[in-house]
């Protein structure tokens, strides 16, 4: 067997590797590595210099054959050369902390025998700047940029329909918004006119489902967390809920139809008397608040849920009864989470138009023009008009109605919904800020 | 220093430190409540040899399971009125889980089922007709994480008067004064009484909860690792606290910190995988402990 010769190779800024001296050991080799002056990559490489340069290779053949040497280096190493001090292991994660440490380690890994270079085989040894990222560092950087590049586009996503919606609206039914379009009721078989009456037939809707609603959900939400112990009839009511919130809202509607009929039916048959027998603005609203119902239930147990259960356990602790830990703990610091959750539920049943299509909303209604009654232009079981149902009319039930006037009435249903989701916004923030006392 | 105290008007009535009031009543509980439950190892332990007769707590082979796991084994324990009693133990040997037996807290935690008897002052506090809202203003718990209501410092030291139903305002003054003195906290917040307790510091956190718990005036203070957040000057502080308090409450407290065992507490008891080891006087338990088990834990070989 033909002894190995070990030569060092220095690499040029082109990225090639120009030999060097030849040495009979490897140990000899690593030693005269000492005479390395490691550069980083970013610094100008001296050519004249052939030892200044960020990487440096130990190419071992034999003496006799022609070198030739493989494309990849056997070993690699890393050493943190331009600092002096002790450690590390050479691996990409550890660096040898300095030449001297990167020297005393390839000796003792050739002793040990971990380490064997044979005939064409190479070692290779990088230099890193104490502080620089490792290429798998900046390979982490740059997944991580791209992540949240991508995150990010989909969020402004988001916003781009929202803000074409909003603009088109808003250029589209600019002529027709001035305060008499709020306040006259729809004239000439809707063509002219204003939306008043479908705007009081919408507060109303909403007030009286939220009326219905709000205390039945907030209650039910508070006894589901406070209260319920985790049985099977929690488990039954829970399922109701989910199921409910799922329920697409035309089904809510043909619900309401047939509550509807059966109370015509036991008035007509019995005489019993029920709340309503006819489609009517207390049928809806009572339709609204079944749809609302479990999402107001969920948004306040969740909103009972972030108040941390230390409070509770340090009231009960002191002898307060379940009631009074609600009343004096929990309800104060949650209120602004079941409000906001109430209130989004606002918008929503202002903006629905199926569930009330069939059960009490209606294509027109003559009302008054003049007088106290233009304020109160429906009784609870008379029909009435909504926002949502004079839109769908307008735009495609009646012909001759500008454009204007579609597009005006579109305008002030967003902006009532983005009105009260804004309300929402600000009051969760009040109250908030208010919890610093 | 302040004569505002005896107007108070809670149940300030408190029976006196009787140390070695021979054959109280209750002292001299049955041992066989439940004769069918097989006496595990740990019940054969030989007799303890304590001085106490005039326990206000005594567990009498007390089990408790969560759901089928079983915390608590047999634990038979005194506890001496008055006095500040310390429980020790590696992580999850079952001490909060005792603590919290003391105030029925457990009861909160679904499939917690309890056997044997807890005597509080006689009388067995784990049966279901006991009141525990009762129970708990005579037995409050001091948190290892300080939870101060988001209330003003006022509001918070009246709050056990105010869900009790007292209104008076010169009646809550006193309260409060009163119990922040007692907490060491009153010359610090006295000028800030309306401001929101979230604005102390981690340290008065403790302290006004300890000051929170005392407003009621409760016959036991249960504290469960109250000073494992705090910085040592803080803890120092709730040290001294504990044993100004010593005497006038009974003090149950849990604590990791072998000093701090050994530095506030009359008697010590040690709990290994739900099982009491040993219990005795601090100064033998620290010093001379009968069981190797014990040593070991004290000078830090295990746990
Ligand atoms: N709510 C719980 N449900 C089920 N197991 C519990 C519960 N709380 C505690 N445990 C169990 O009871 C044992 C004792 O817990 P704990 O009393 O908290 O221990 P320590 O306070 O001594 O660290 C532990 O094994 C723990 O896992
Ligand atoms: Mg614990």
């Amino acid at each position: 067997m033909a002894e190995l010769r070990y030569c060092l190779a220095w690499k040029r800024p082109d990225g090639s590797f120009q030999p060097g001296e030849t040495f009979a050991s490897f140990a000899e080799a690593a030693t005269a590595l000492s005479a390395w002056q490691p550069q980083s990559h970013s610094g100008a490489l001296s050519t004249q210099e052939p030892c200044c340069t960020d990487q440096v290779e130990i190419w071992c053949s034999c003496q006799d054959e022609p070198a030739t040497v493989l494309s990849r280096p056997r070993y690699s190493f890393v050493v943190y050369g331009t600092v002096a001090g002790g450690g590390g292991d050479g691996s990409e994660a550890a660096p040898w902390w300095g030449l001297q440490e990167a020297i005393t380690g390839l000796v003792e890994l050739e002793r040990s025998g971990q380490l064997a270079l044979r005939h064409g085989q190479r070692l290779r040894l990088c230099h890193r700047e104490v502080f620089a990222t490792s290429a798998g560092q900046k390979r982490k950087a740059r997944a991580e940029n791209i992540a949240k590049t991508v995150f990010m586009a989909m969020a402004l996503m988001l916003v781009a329909p929202v803000l074409a919606i909003l603009v088109y609206l808003l250029v589209k039914g600019w002529p027709a918004l001035s305060l008499s379009f709020f306040l006259e009721n729809p004239r000439e078989r809707m063509t002219a006119g204003g939306i008043w009456a479908p705007l009081v037939g919408t507060f109303f809707l909403v007030f009286i489902s939220l009326l219905l609603a709000a205390p039945v959900g907030i209650l039910a939400g508070v006894y589901l967390n406070e209260y319920a112990r985790d049985n099977w009839l929690t488990r039954i009511i829970n399922l109701a809920v989910v199921n409910l919130a799922g329920v697409p809202s035309i089904v809510h509607a043909l619900f309401g139809v047939g509550v509807i009929m059966f109370f015509a039916e036991l008035r007509r048959n019995y005489g019993i008397w029920v709340p309503f027998e006819d489609r009517c603005l207390l049928a809806a609203s009572c339709t609204l608040a079944v749809m609302t119902l479990p999402v107001i239930i969920t948004s306040t147990r969740e909103a009972l849920a972030s108040v941390p259960m230390s409070f509770r356990e340090a009231c009960w602790n002191m002898g307060a009864t379940r009631w009074q830990t609600i009343r004096t703990i929990v309800l104060p610091n949650s209120i602004s989470g079941i409000l906001t959750g109430v209130i989004l539920q606002v918008s929503r049943a202002a903006g629905e138009t199926a569930p009330i299509l069939l059960t009490g909303a209606v294509f027109s209604v003559p009302v008054p023009d003049h007088g106290w009654r233009a304020f109160v232009p429906y009784g609870l079981h008379d029909r009435c008009m909504a926002l949502s149902m004079h839109l769908y009319t307008i735009s495609t039930q009646v012909v001759n109605v500008p454009e204007h006037v579609e597009y005006g009435t579109a305008v002030v249903l967003i902006g009532l919904v983005l009105a009260v989701n804004s309300a929402s916004i600000a009051l969760r923030v009040y109250l908030r800020s208010r919890k610093k006392w | 220093m302040d004569t505002t105290k005896e107007k108070h008007a809670g149940p300030v009535v408190r029976k006196p430190v009787v140390a070695g009031s021979v054959g109280a009543p209750h002292s001299a509980v049955p041992q066989t409540q439940q004769p069918s439950t097989e006496p595990s190892p740990e019940a054969q332990q030989p007799p303890r040899k304590s001085s106490l007769t005039d326990p206000i707590v005594s567990c009498r082979r007390l089990c408790l399971y969560y759901g089928t796991a079983q915390a608590l084994f047999d634990i038979d324990l005194d506890f001496p009125r008055g006095e500040v009693t310390a429980l020790i133990g590696p992580s999850g040997c079952g001490k909060s889980t005792l603590l919290r037996c003391l105030n029925r807290m457990n009861d909160l935690i679904d499939g917690v089922r309890t056997t044997g008897n807890l005597l509080l002052d006689g009388e067995d506090i784990l049966q279901p007709n006991i009141d525990v809202i009762t129970l708990r203003r005579r037995v409050g718990m001091v948190f290892q994480k300080a939870t101060p209501f988001p209330k003003s410092i006022y509001e918070n030291v009246a709050y056990g008067l105010r869900i009790a139903g007292i209104r008076k305002r010169s009646v809550l003054d006193a309260a409060v004064e009163r119990s922040l003195r007692r907490a060491a906290l009153w010359d610090e917040v006295k000028d800030r009484l309306h401001e929101s307790a979230l604005g102390l510091s981690g340290g008065q956190h403790q302290r006004l909860c300890i000051a929170r718990a005392i407003a009621i005036d409760p016959e036991i203070i249960l504290m469960d690792e109250p000073c494992s957040a705090l910085d040592p000057r803080s803890t120092t502080r709730i040290e001294d606290l504990i044993a100004e308090l010593r005497g006038q409450y009974t003090i149950i407290i849990v604590t990791h910190n072998m000093q701090q065992a050994a530095r506030v507490s009359d008697w010590a008891a040690f709990l290994y995988e739900g099982k009491l080891i040993e219990f005795g006087p601090t100064t033998k338990i620290f010093t001379a402990p009968d069981n190797k088990q014990t040593e070991d834990y004290i000078t830090g070989r295990f746990g």
